[in-house]
């Protein structure tokens, strides 16, 4: 610590401080610690004048530390530490308190003891800066690239964004088609037109197609400069980092040269093999060779490998006029080198088979809304005829039924949220087209949120298409007529019916698509408990992952409609363009260390890393090391506080600093109450107890406040030392059990917390003296009433007998 | 929770009573879709008995409706109902829980009380006449042994179903 020199910095907000606190006493107390180099005193610090004294020491050599007690300091700090940096320190050389929301304001009514308070809030700030390090910024350098996976109505509208913006982009497609679930849906709300249309891309593609809105399958799509689509690929294999991903594709063979099929139709006329075809829900159709409907992505055939009878035919060979046709074609695995990847494999229909009373699947008049849509389609296999699959005779009684294995407990908990619109876009579409057939739709709940939704739930009463609030049990076949019957409940009515249909289409629960657990695995991304890609933050960033660099968008994260998925493809687009667009990441080194000649063979702290920035190393000594990637950290400390051997440590939160604040906090205490530390996260925690001081909300003194990156990082020891230091009590503050912002640490705490009150107890010590609380920002209140509990419960208790403590 | 606890649940919502009951835990996720009622062979002939109705005058607090009616004593226990619930209500279970209560609350139909009486007395819930003793020989079954009654007893009183019996009589 040779050579340190603390410059001490103390705003009195206008005065408004100093009729609370003694800022004589303040300053001439500071003046005495040992390291301080010149105590200043100003309204504020953090602009004009005040910056430019602290910039003025740095520069005149006076100082080589800087602790700032300013208010409001999370935002006047960015000030502080750009000054500092300008000055020519290193920035992180800087420690910030709040005399005025963490002590003059809570503690206005005891203003000596708010003064006591703020001595030890000093000291602890001093003691700390005093043993700060310099931290370096680091960079990485990233690829302008990225890979879409999926080429559904996201995917596709993600790709073209970000080809637009000059990125290299890569969209790969599992199926041989571009189009997704959209291709097979026929008509979309709210605008009733066709499923396939798309934002045309960028000015020189629209002097192409004159129009500022396209058609996916005829705008030049595949024109578009930066955009290579791989259909019939999938990804097998993700390594690297984020900005510099290397990703392996298989690509099955199409057997069809793209480059020479000019689809002219011939080879389909020579196939002997027909199957039903999947994509018209089986009911035409198609040959071996094909291509799904007429105006498609890529406009060329396609031969399914699962049904071709290759060189014991190959009729099509010898048709093909342009020798497109090439059945040697193997598969292929190709690497990309990518900077980002974006997620936009989307969702597909649950199998309502599983509902046995339902009878979907054995009996062919039962469909599902996808099916329905093939149909409603005027380029469907029925070419826009609504009709029963079993024997092909119009379909005039037709029955929609909701929610199949959705808000179900048994299946899928969740509401699909897109499948009542769905249906109420299909009852008015054959309503409209024909007006006869008689439409009744069960509902549990009608859910219409959206713009112009409702809409559609008010056209359809008026065309007279008939609502049963009821979940109907069974569907079961009249012998005699050859109709379906489907029992239902008529709630509002209290009586039960039985329904008559030549139809019945039920609205299956949307479900994440088929690969997304091994996509997942494959990417280290997590699933939430339904099993769709889980957002690093639902309320702020809805299309990132915890992986910088990988992005979500569209149905892979829950069910959307095209608008809202649309929007979050956008959203993806930027948020993949900001990340690509320096072609660096920039990132300091408050990130955690390991201490090599104490780390050893053990795996806590690469399990425990929510961001998989730890790995293990062999030593040529046979032993593993763990090794941290300064990249993948983001310095919430949870291994230190996992580290069985305390071999871990974060450079800016290293235990001697967290020890040196303690000690400090704990100096001075003034007041005739028990001293109680409490310990805050720096994100909810702390800021809760900063907005209990903005709302002036009273506790008492002896209540002191230091932060640590997460709660994860506490270690028992710490805890137990905390005690040592002359605490009465300990309160542990972190985020909500389920809103940590490093995914688990607040999680880790409460257990160490568990752990250390059975120690407590084990030594003879009231267990209750320590204790775990969870609240955000905007519960200020709570930290008030806890700091008033712990204060009162610690009272009660008496003072602590430490034994050989004095 | 046994019938002495009553006083301690006196001021719980109706529903919630319910919940704390053996069987009843699972009322309150009922959304009303009505598949129980729909799936159910007694509603299907009588007007009298419908679950969803039942489970929702419960969850509305409608306590004196549910119990002092016959509606809840209809069910045939086919559990047909539960088997199909998206919420996983219990709904047979239910029914089961809220007879409990109404039995406590001297609520019961007159036959159920016989029963009750029978069971303690004979071991049986259905006396068995001289008609049917007489016929089992021609039908090649052993004579009836008597029960165990003593033992069945014991476990009546330990579960609390003497006193409850007692209760009514009083």
């Amino acid at each position: 610590m040779d050579g340190v020199k603390v410059g001490v910095f103390l705003s009195d907000c206008g005065n408004q401080l100093s009729k609370i606190l003694d800022f004589d006493d303040l300053t001439n107390y500071v003046k005495n610690i040992s390291g301080v180099a010149l105590v200043s005193r100003r309204s504020e610090f953090w602009r004009g004048e005040g910056l430019q004294t602290i910039k003025d020491d740095i520069e005149g050599g006076k100082i080589n530390r800087v602790v700032v007690a300013e208010s409001l300091p999370k935002l006047s700090e960015v000030n502080i530490v750009q000054a500092v940096e300008e000055a020519g320190l290193n920035p992180y050389l800087v420690e910030t308190i709040d005399l005025k929301d963490h002590c003059a304001w809570p503690h206005r009514e005891t203003p000596k003891e708010a003064t006591e308070k703020a001595k030890a809030m000093l000291l602890a700030a001093i003691e700390r800066a005093k043993l700060l390090e310099p931290i370096e910024k680091l960079e990485f350098p990233t690829l302008k690239s990225t890979l879409v996976i999926g080429g559904g109505i996201a995917g596709m509208q993600a790709a073209i964004d970000l080809a637009d913006l000059g990125f290299e982009v890569n969209l790969i497609e599992k199926a041989p088609f571009l189009g997704g679930l959209a291709s097979r849906a026929g008509r979309f709300f709210p605008t009733d037109d066709c499923a396939i249309c798309i934002q045309s891309p960028a000015s020189d593609v629209k002097t192409i197609t004159h129009t500022s809105r396209k058609c996916v399958y005829r705008s030049g799509f595949s024109e578009i400069p930066n955009l290579t689509i791989l259909t019939n690929s999938k990804v097998v294999g993700v390594e690297g980092v984020p900005g510099n991903y290397k990703v392996t594709i298989e690509n099955k063979p199409r057997y069809v040269d793209e480059m020479k099929c000019i689809a002219c139709d011939l080879c389909t006329t020579v196939c002997p093999v027909e199957v039903p075809d999947e994509h018209n829900a089986k009911l035409k159709n198609r040959k071996a060779i094909y291509m799904r409907v007429p105006n498609v992505y890529p406009p060329v055939y396609v031969i399914d490998e699962s049904v071709c009878k290759f060189y014991d035919c190959a009729k099509c060979v010898e048709i093909c006029p342009t020798r497109a046709i090439n059945l040697d074609q193997k598969s292929k695995q190709m690497t990309l080198k990518v900077g980002s990847i974006i997620v936009a494999t989307g969702f597909q229909e649950w199998d309502s088979r599983v509902i046995k009373e339902y009878h979907y699947g054995d009996n062919p008049d039962v469909i599902t809304n996808l099916e329905l849509a093939r149909m409603i389609d005027g380029f469907g296999p029925t070419g826009g005829a609504i009709v029963r699959p079993s024997d092909r005779k119009p379909a005039k009684k037709i029955v929609m039924i909701q929610c199949v294995g959705s808000r179900d407990r048994r299946w899928n908990p969740y509401c699909s949220s897109i499948c009542c619109m769905i249906s109420l876009k299909h009852a008015s579409l054959i309503k409209s087209a024909h007006p006869d057939t008689d439409i009744t739709l069960c509902y549990i709940d009608i859910r219409t949120t959206g713009r112009e939704h409702e809409d559609y739930y008010e056209r359809a009463r008026e065309m007279g298409i008939k609502f049963v609030k009821g979940r109907p049990s069974e569907i079961s076949r009249n012998p005699e007529t050859n109709t379906l019957i489907v029992d239902v409940e008529d709630e509002l009515l209290k009586r039960l019916l039985e329904l008559e249909a030549d139809l019945v289409v039920l609205a299956p629960a949307m479900v994440p698509a088929e690969g997304t657990k091994e996509l997942a695995e494959l990417l280290s991304l997590e699933l939430d408990k339904d099993g769709f890609f889980k957002e690093y933050n639902a309320k702020l960033r809805p299309t990132e992952t915890k992986l910088r660099g990988i992005y979500l968008c569209g149905g892979a994260t829950y069910p959307k409609d095209v608008p809202t998925a649309s929007l979050h493809a956008h959203s993806a687009a930027v948020k993949a363009a900001k990340f690509l667009t320096t072609g660096k990441i920039v990132k300091d080194q408050r990130t955690a260390v390991i201490n090599g000649d104490y780390c050893g063979d053990c795996e806590f702290c690469p399990v425990t890393c929510p961001y998989d920035a730890i790995s293990l190393e062999e030593t040529t000594e046979g032993h593993f090391i763990a090794k941290i990637s300064d990249l993948l950290c983001e310095g919430c400390g949870i291994c230190v506080g996992t580290c069985p051997l305390s071999a871990i440590e974060l450079r800016h939160s290293r235990p001697s600093q967290i020890q040196a604040q303690i000690k400090g906090l704990m100096s001075v205490n003034g007041t005739s109450k028990p001293l109680v530390l409490a310990i805050c996260c720096s994100e909810c925690g702390h800021t809760a107890v900063d907005s209990s001081g903005m709302a002036m909300m009273k506790y008492p003194a002896n209540v002191r406040v230091m932060k640590v990156p997460c709660t994860g990082i506490l270690q028992v020891h710490q805890l137990l030392d905390a005690f040592k230091a002359g605490a009465q009590g300990v309160m542990v503050v972190g985020c909500k059990s389920d809103g940590c912002h490093y995914e688990v640490g607040v999680q880790k705490a409460e257990k160490k917390v568990e752990l250390v009150r059975i120690l407590l107890k084990e030594y003879g010590i009231e267990p209750e003296r320590l204790e775990m609380f969870n609240m955000v920002y905007i519960e200020g209140n709570k930290f008030a009433e806890a700091a008033q509990m712990m204060t009162e419960r610690i009272e009660k208790f008496g003072q602590l007998q430490l034994v050989g403590v004095s | 929770m046994m019938y002495d606890e009553e006083e301690k649940t006196a001021s719980l919502e109706f529903s919630e009573v319910v919940t704390r009951r053996l069987g009843g835990e699972t009322i309150r996720r009922c959304y009303q879709c009505g598949t129980c009622a729909s799936s159910c062979p007694v509603a299907k002939i009588t007007e009298r008995f419908n679950p969803r109705e039942i489970i929702k005058l419960s969850l509305l607090g409608k306590k004196d409706e549910v119990l002092s009616g016959d509606a809840i004593w209809l069910c045939c226990s086919c559990y047909n109902c539960q088997e199909r619930c998206p919420q996983k209500v219990e709904i047979a279970d239910v029914i089961y829980a809220l007879r409990n209560i109404a039995f406590e609350e001297s609520h019961r139909p007159n036959i159920y009380s016989d029963f009750a009486s029978a069971l303690l007395n004979d071991g049986r819930i259905v006396k068995i006449s001289k008609f049917y003793e007489d016929k089992r020989p021609a039908l090649g079954l052993p004579p009836l042994q008597p029960t165990g009654v003593d033992m069945l007893r014991k476990i009546l009183s330990a579960t609390g179903f003497d006193r409850l019996q007692q209760k009514e009589k009083s």
